[in-house]
């Protein structure tokens, strides 16, 4: 337990370090952030009373210390462009972020790691010579070229699905659960999350084999043959139990980083997540909306961390109790 | 005779070549008694008992013989009709617990899972029975809850000797079931260990390079050398009076478990020989402070006792041997390196 | 993107081959990076031969490499040159054709001379970014792993912070305020990515570490710094290497995802611009496949083949010593 929060502390002051950095790297950054509102017609009197209002009159410590305090009441400034609180803008793109980015996660986990026991199982084997490469070069092969690759032929050509957006267009709904609980929504939902799918799956599927092969190797894995087990309970229940730790650490750390690279995959497919907000946002000027965004994605990073920092030391009975004592 | 193994002959497959682990050997285990196998590693003791469970590495291959279990040649047996008696009937007690027990899993499951899986059991009776097998051993039965890292190396193998005993086999295999442990840990487990092979009638092939556990617990037994079986035969005469060159060095080379004697150690120099293209006569031979002439031609199994039997060319010159080989500076000096 | 664990790189294995990398066992007589650096160039022409992986990244990365030096004579076209028919028609959208091999895109440019050109945007970008990460990356971890105590706290934590940056966002957000210039996306890698190299290379340090001080000691007086250059870090190179020819390849996709999104920049051609230039121009919806999936393959071809080199490599270097 102490270990716990420690490490939870710890993961608070680098989300703390990290949002420290960034707000001075937009505050620093060249360019107006006012480039938004200001036109010729803008007297001078005007732009000063934007300035004052945007709090930009102050000096770069105070706007940082009101920024903190207004940050931890969930205050994360006006965007420029939406004229609406960030944090609202931020809160209604976020679940169709997670919900992708989810999706795309345990589908290619899942196959990721039964591909990866099979190789292992089937090492050496003919199977194991194309199956290697082939998932290299998944890795190898740029999320949003995946992307365009699908869209050119399954929604352009094949007319299968949608070629973009998470719901059609002209569609009213009640409220956001209702949106997301649709047909409609699913069918936009399966080309973004099987690109995803496709690109993410090569870690699992490598490390799994990776593992289980030296495991397999592991001398109780013999014992299991000796005692007459059969292949189904051995490579499943055991090797397949003790190789399932690192992936799930991998698992963790992956919701991390692809919520921050889910940008492509987004803009890709026109998808309303935050990804998608974040690089209309930077585009845009709106440095209010762009550095909230940036904040909410860094915040899950660090949890996703701090997440599969616990999972390694949690799933494994060794380090549990070595971690107790 | 419950286990009778003949001219068993296994090779590994290596990049440089074949390996002649194991190479022509031939034993005996009858019903309820302890067979000992000794030997330096990389003697093939291992890889031979492990083929008597038909487990082997990939690159390993059976290379000729028999292995004659209950009548029935195992090696003409099916992988199904093998796997059946796997456990059941034959089971092993590994070298070190630590790494032979899954370790993620709880140490009363594993029990249980081949209680389940392999003997029939219902859940229920099975964790019964996982009680009762601790109890056997000398385990707490809260222990059936822990995984295996929170075991102490007696208490694991224990547990391993429990879960080997678990669908009560005839024949149970122990490679070097004691050698990770100090030395009055390794004392007790023996005890326990030949409390219960006593009570179940098991018969028992046990593996091991340390002369002085084969004295406190084996009826017979076997020594191996660089793939070969140089001597064997009733525990009591092999000790009393080995006929081996090998024999002799060993012996020398190892304190008495259960003698008190201050006897002075004396190892045997140098390493086995490779195995890839062995040499030719007696495998012995550079290392032996006896050897002669004749040490170069193959030497041929020679019977000193009632079942005592050597594979020495000057065998019957075993007595003499013994009385020198007490002196310490018999043995320095034979390996000029 | 780049995850913090590379499913094919060294980071499962840090035990080196001694017969490969003889430092580990014996020291040398004639010390110093020169006899050092020769080692290891023995070591890099023996790989090949023995791995098929290695072979094959190496072909490839030989073939783009030759196609970016000798791009100029290559092209067709200039990449960028607006094309007009003789009827002083714009020679949009073409088919592949005897005259323009990949067909032209919407504003009349020859694909295929752009997809040549884009290999010298691609290597360049790539191999300057993977040299500033792993050199970072190799500094921090010798000086970490060698040194511990505070040092090698500090450094951990700020690897820890720079984790803790979402990557993509934050190399966007770069390139946009300060400049759609390459080498800001350089920076942005740089500044991030060397975390993951610089763990693995400190726990092979501190392993070599009490080795090298011994041997060390034994021959002469020899300084820390010494120590630390001519014994350690010779050893580390193996590493640092695999870890190059796999960020080469993470970093040519970052680039694309970068130029992609539009914050690349438009004066050079790079195979991003071109897959951006494809998608806002309805390529995808025209199916027209000659466009976009060239480009596409190529950085696939490029990347697998760092990987290949990386795993090629690994085999040989660092054997798993089982089976």
């Amino acid at each position: 337990m102490k270990y716990v929060m420690s490490r939870l502390l710890y993961a608070i002051l680098v989300l703390w370090i990290v949002g420290t950095i960034l707000f001075f790297m937009f505050r620093l950054m060249p360019g107006s952030p006012l480039a938004a509102f200001i036109d010729q017609t803008t007297t001078l009197e005007q732009q000063q009373a934007l300035i004052a209002r945007f709090g930009l009159d102050k000096s770069l410590f105070q706007q940082y210390t009101i920024f903190l305090q207004n940050a931890l009441q969930g205050d994360l400034g006006q965007s420029f462009f939406h004229r609406r609180p960030v944090t609202e803008v931020v809160m209604e793109a976020l679940p169709n972020t997670v919900i992708l980015t989810l999706s795309g996660l345990v589908v290619a986990y899942i196959f990721g790691v039964l591909a990866g026991a099979y190789l292992a199982w089937r090492r050496g084997s003919a199977v194991e010579g194309i199956g290697i490469p082939l998932a290299l070069a998944t890795r190898a092969a740029p999320e949003f070229w995946l992307g365009m690759v699908m869209l050119a032929f399954f929604s352009f050509h094949l007319g299968w699905f949608p070629a973009g957006g998470a719901n059609s267009v002209g569609l009213e709904y009640d409220n956001e659960w209702r949106r997301i609980f649709t047909v409609d929504y699913l069918h936009h939902l399966i080309l973004p999350v099987l690109t995803l799918a496709i690109y993410l799956q090569g870690l699992p599927l490598l490390l799994m084999r990776s593992n289980m092969i030296e495991i397999l190797q592991e001398e109780f894995i013999t014992m299991s043959k000796m005692k007459g087990l059969g292949s189904r309970t051995i490579v499943l229940n055991h090797a397949a139990r003790n190789a399932m730790l690192p992936v799930a650490t991998a698992f963790a750390l992956g919701i991390g980083s692809a919520i921050g690279g889910n940008v492509v995959v987004e803009t890709i497919f026109s998808w309303p997540g935050i990804g998608r907000l974040l690089v209309n946002a930077v585009s845009a000027s709106d440095y209010p909306l762009a550095q909230g965004a940036f904040m909410i994605i860094t915040a899950v990073l660090v949890a996703m961390n701090f997440v599969a920092d616990m999972t390694y030391h949690l799933l494994d009975p060794r380090i549990r109790h070595a971690a107790s004592n | 005779m419950l286990l009778s193994v003949k001219d068993l002959k296994i090779q590994y497959k290596t990049r440089k070549g074949i390996v002649h682990a194991v190479d022509g050997i031939s034993f005996d285990v009858p019903e309820g008694k302890v067979v000992g196998i000794v030997g330096e590693s990389g003697c093939g003791k291992t890889t031979a008992v492990r083929s008597l469970l038909r487990v082997m590495p990939p690159v390993a291959s059976y290379a000729g013989g028999e292995i004659n279990f209950d009548g029935s040649d195992i090696l003409k047996l099916s992988e199904r009709e093998m796997n059946k008696l796997r456990w059941r009937d034959i089971a092993y007690i590994p070298q070190s617990a630590m790494n032979a027990l899954d370790p993620v899993w709880r140490v009363g499951d594993q029990i249980i899972e081949v209680l389940t899986k392999r003997g029939g059991f219902k859940k229920a009776k099975a964790k019964l029975r996982a009680e009762e097998l601790f109890e056997m051993v000398g385990l707490e039965q809260k222990r059936l809850r822990d995984y295996p890292h929170q075991f102490s190396g007696g208490m694991r193998q224990r547990a391993s000797i429990a879960l080997a005993l678990a669908l009560s086999p005839r024949l149970a295999i122990a490679d070097e079931p004691v050698t990770a442990l100090d030395v009055i840990i390794q004392r007790q487990v023996l005890d326990t260990f030949s409390r219960l092979q006593r009570e179940f009638g098991l018969s028992v092939v046990l593996v091991t390079h340390d002369i002085s556990v084969v004295a406190y617990v084996c009826d017979y037994v076997v020594v191996m050398y660089a793939g070969k079986i140089v001597e064997k035969g009733p525990v009591k005469d092999v000790l009393s009076s080995p006929s081996h060159a090998y024999t002799i060095g060993l012996y020398n080379a190892f304190p008495e478990l259960s003698a008190d004697e201050e006897r002075e150690l004396s190892p045997i120099e140098g390493g086995p020989p490779q195995l890839l293209n062995p040499p030719e006569g007696c495998r012995f031979r550079d290392r032996c402070p006896f050897a002669q002439e004749i040490c170069k031609q193959e030497p041929v199994e020679v019977q000193v006792g009632p079942e005592h039997f050597s594979l020495c060319h000057r065998a019957h010159e075993a007595a003499e041997m013994r009385e020198k080989a007490r002196d310490p500076a018999v043995w320095r000096g034979v390996v000029t390196a | 993107m780049p995850q913090a664990i590379e499913p094919m790189g060294p980071a499962s294995t840090g035990r080196a081959s001694a017969a490969l990398l003889p430092h580990l066992t014996t020291v040398p007589r004639r010390t110093g990076p020169l006899p050092a650096l020769a080692l290891a160039g023995k070591a890099f022409w023996r790989v090949p031969r023995e791995s098929h992986y290695a072979k094959v990244g190496l072909v490839i990365y030989l073939i783009f490499a030759l196609t970016a030096i000798f791009a100029d004579q290559l092209v067709n076209y200039e990449p960028l040159e607006i094309l007009f028919a003789d009827n002083y028609q714009l020679r949009r959208n073409l088919p592949p054709t005897a005259d323009h091999w990949l067909g032209t895109s919407y504003s009349g440019r020859d694909i295929y001379s752009q997809l040549v050109m884009g290999t010298r945007s691609a290597l360049a970008v790539g191999l300057t970014a993977a040299i500033c990460v792993v050199a970072i990356g190799t500094l921090v971890g010798l000086i970490a792993g060698y040194f511990g105590g505070w040092i090698d706290n500090l450094l951990m934590r700020l690897a820890d912070i720079a984790l803790g940056i979402p990557f993509l966002p934050f190399v966007i957000v770069l390139a946009s305020f300060m400049g759609a210039a390459q080498s800001n996306v350089v920076l942005g890698i740089a500044l991030l990515l060397w975390p993951n190299s610089a763990r693995v290379i400190r726990s092979q340090v501190m392993s070599l570490r009490e080795r090298a001080f011994i041997e060390a000691a034994r021959v002469t007086g020899a300084g820390k710094w010494r120590i630390l250059f001519v014994h350690i870090a010779p050893n580390v190179l193996a590493l640092s290497f695999l870890y190059t020819s796999v960020a080469v390849g993470w970093a040519i996709l970052t680039e694309a995802s970068v130029s992609f999104l539009g914050f690349g920049p438009s004066d050079t051609v790079s195979w991003g611009y071109m897959l951006q230039d494809a998608y806002a121009s309805q390529a995808l919806g025209r199916g027209q496949y000659n466009w976009f999936i060239p480009p596409g393959l190529c950085i696939v071809f490029v990347v697998m083949a760092g990987f290949f080199i990386s795993r090629g490599y690994e085999e040989v270097l660092f054997p798993k010593l089982k089976g």
